[in-house]
């Protein structure tokens, strides 16, 4: 047991300690949904092009506001692009006749077409999810938006891992006039309404997507730095540190080595809680027209779009169906982090 | 005692130079030129130059921070580029709707917090605890402005029961949407630490004892375990009036609220910098002195803060 306690970090009861946290998280059964859950999302993001049905960006003109479940019948030009149809009339050799979908008869070369697989030219189509304003399904939209909002959220995340751990690590270790400088500067960052701060600094970096996660990550780290500092104030007091110096390693060394590697359990909790807030942030942004720019999808800008037709009453599944998007992925990366904390907590316990 | 004042005095003042520090840095790094944003594009040349020394943008940066901070320290925080107002005026003008509303939503959401919190508490494992627990957990997982959209869209179109945009000028139901949207995560946030403050403090010997004694059950709980319990609440309500600030923005533009959150997302989408640095240096500020009160009657209500 001793061996432990000099350095806990190497030793088998840290191993198994590992596979521990993961065996209370499976058997913690929401924190198990949140991790199914993310999951699902992340594969969702990573194949986009094979499983949504639609081009996210295809415009429709014929198809707009249409609700749940909406079926037409289409031609599907080469360029992939559809003219929305009653029906075909007659197919005279090279060219079709079909009745658009104002009921006008209209004629059209198969040359334009994309030659189908089977003997019809037309195809129906399902808009599961229903389209939005401008024609575009919502369903391949929210799928594409997954990919802004996890790589968004990861990658402010890291950033704000980055400078949270630079600056807790160095105020919790050095303490005295380095721990004084870091907690002036958490306290002054903290000081701003924190979305307001995350807006203003992308306001000032100018529309975009990279701009999102910069100005997400510049305030995140505050949160992060507070844990570390906490955990490394207590462990620079344990004897394997003491050891670690009497031995003669170099600060850095013992900082990342030693003391950084005994605070994984509260730093990826924080961690989590701070990606659903970057998630939220991200929505935010593009909510107010700041984050990605269109036409690429994301959640905030859809509901954007929808906010309009919500305040007037009708169309509601415009706004609502994104809004449930995020809720899920936030709440599922939630559940996750108290499951994360409990099993920590319980792991204290023990 | 006046040892402990001037010390937090000196702390938060020192922490209001930092934040206007960082809201000089963000206006130093706008892209572009300053002085076209407000003159447009074309302007010629000669107005170009004796613009500039008006703003006194030909000093060096050193100056022109410290020519910032007097004349922040001293309320001047610029004119708007979109209206020409003085920018303070106009954030102070839009102040008390602000309050108004934070005010109520905070009242709310720290009374039925701590109900639902220590209700949950003391019937651990029943449905209503379970529901807490899913409540608390949506409400810290849902966006202040997706929130506002969903409540806008049930209660005020398809209910009709509230009106959705308006003042409270025009009657006290139209502050009902915005203040119950902005009282739900704090309110969220203070059930779920008073349920888990309750909880531990219910193991605690001298609550047995009070059993022990034959109290009434009402008794131990107000006045036994509730007293001894507020301790992270009033921390976690100093903290959630950040959320509540923080969430304010969006709400008010959502409800269409004349507050400085409206006008601080409509001076983002009309790129109105010297209104959005203002409005962000203003809430900072209240943000900071807000602290200040509450250290201060936390210091006074806890015997266990030394006041040195």
């Amino acid at each position: 047991m001793k061996i432990d306690k000099i350095n806990p970090v190497i030793t088998k009861q840290k191993i198994k300690g590992q596979f521990y946290t993961f065996r209370l998280i499976v058997q913690n059964k929401f924190a198990l949904t949140g991790l199914l859950v993310l999951l699902f999302l992340s594969l969702l993001a990573v194949f986009a092009e094979y499983v949504s049905p639609f081009n996210p960006d295809m415009q429709v003109l014929e198809f707009t506001a249409k609700g749940l479940n909406f079926k037409s019948k289409v031609l599907v030009k080469k360029s992939n692009s559809l003219i929305p149809i009653k029906d075909v009339i007659s197919d005279s050799g090279d060219s079709i006749i079909y009745k658009d979908y104002d009921g006008k008869e209209k004629l059209i070369s198969k040359d334009g077409l994309l030659k189908p697989s089977h003997i019809k030219w037309e195809k129906n189509v399902t808009y599961l999810l229903g389209t939005d304003g401008l024609g575009r399904d919502i369903l391949s939209r929210i799928i594409y938006g997954t990919r802004i909002s996890l790589s968004v959220g990861l990658i402010s995340q890291s950033i704000a891992l980055l400078i949270g751990i630079f600056f807790g690590a160095t105020a919790g270790y050095f303490k005295g006039i380095t721990d004084k400088a870091v907690m002036w500067l958490i306290n002054v960052v903290w000081a701003f309404p924190s979305i307001l701060f995350v807006i203003a600094i992308s306001v000032v970096l100018g529309k975009g997507y990279w701009q999102a996660f910069v100005a997400i990550g510049f305030t995140g780290w505050v949160d992060i730095a507070r844990i570390i500092r906490g955990q490394f104030f207590e462990l620079r007091e344990k004897e394997f540190v003491e050891a670690a110096k009497a031995s003669g390693f170099k600060s850095p060394r013992i900082i990342f080595r030693h003391i950084l590697p005994n605070c994984i359990g509260p730093l990826v909790v924080s961690a989590t809680v701070g990606l659903a807030t970057a998630i939220i942030f991200e929505a935010s942004l593009s909510f107010l027209g700041l984050g990605v720019q269109p036409p690429t999808a994301s959640w905030g800008q859809m509901i954007y779009d929808g906010y309009i037709y919500i305040i007037v009453g009708t169309n509601w599944w415009i706004a609502i169906l994104p809004s449930i998007a995020i809720l899920v992925t936030v709440l599922s990366v939630n559940l996750l982090g108290d499951g994360l904390r409990d099993s920590l907590d319980q792991k204290l316990i023990k | 005692m006046s040892n402990f004042f001037l010390k937090h005095i000196l702390h938060s003042i020192s922490i209001i130079l930092g934040v206007i520090s960082l809201s000089f840095v963000l206006i130093y790094l706008v892209p572009g030129d300053p002085v076209k944003l407000v003159l447009g594009q074309r302007a010629d040349e000669k107005t170009v130059e004796i613009v500039r020394k008006e703003m006194g943008l030909d000093k060096p940066i050193y100056s022109r921070y410290f020519d910032y901070i007097f004349k922040t320290m001293k309320g001047d925080l610029g004119v708007s580029y979109i209206t020409n107002r003085n920018v303070l005026l106009t954030i102070l003008e839009k102040f008390p709707a602000t309050a108004l509303l934070s005010f109520f939503a905070i009242s709310i959401s720290a009374l039925f917090g701590i109900i639902i919190g220590l209700f949950a508490a003391i019937k651990v494992h029943s449905k209503f605890d379970s529901g807490s627990i899913i409540f608390a957990l949506i409400g810290i997982s849902i966006p202040q402005f997706v929130l506002g959209l969903l409540i806008a869209f049930i209660f005020g179109s398809i209910l009709n029961w509230f009106p959705v945009t308006g003042y409270i000028s025009d009657g006290w139901q139209y502050m009902v949407l915005p203040m119950v949207t902005l009282s739900l995560r704090p309110m969220a946030i203070i059930a779920r630490i008073t349920r888990s403050s309750v909880i531990e403090v219910m193991s605690f010997d001298f609550v047995r004892t009070a059993k022990a004694k034959g109290l009434s059950k009402m008794k131990i709980i107000f006045k036994h375990i509730l007293r001894n319990s507020l301790n992270p609440v009033i921390t976690t309500l100093s903290a959630s009036l950040a959320a509540t600030l923080g969430g304010v923005f969006f709400i008010e533009y959502i409800f269409n609220w004349p507050g400085i959150g409206l006008l601080a997302i409509d001076s983002v989408i009309k790129l109105d910098f010297p209104m959005v640095q203002g409005t962000v240096l203003f809430s900072a500020v209240i943000f900071v002195f807000i602290n200040f009160i509450v250290d201060i009657i936390y210091s006074v209500l806890d015997p266990k803060v030394k006041l040195t």
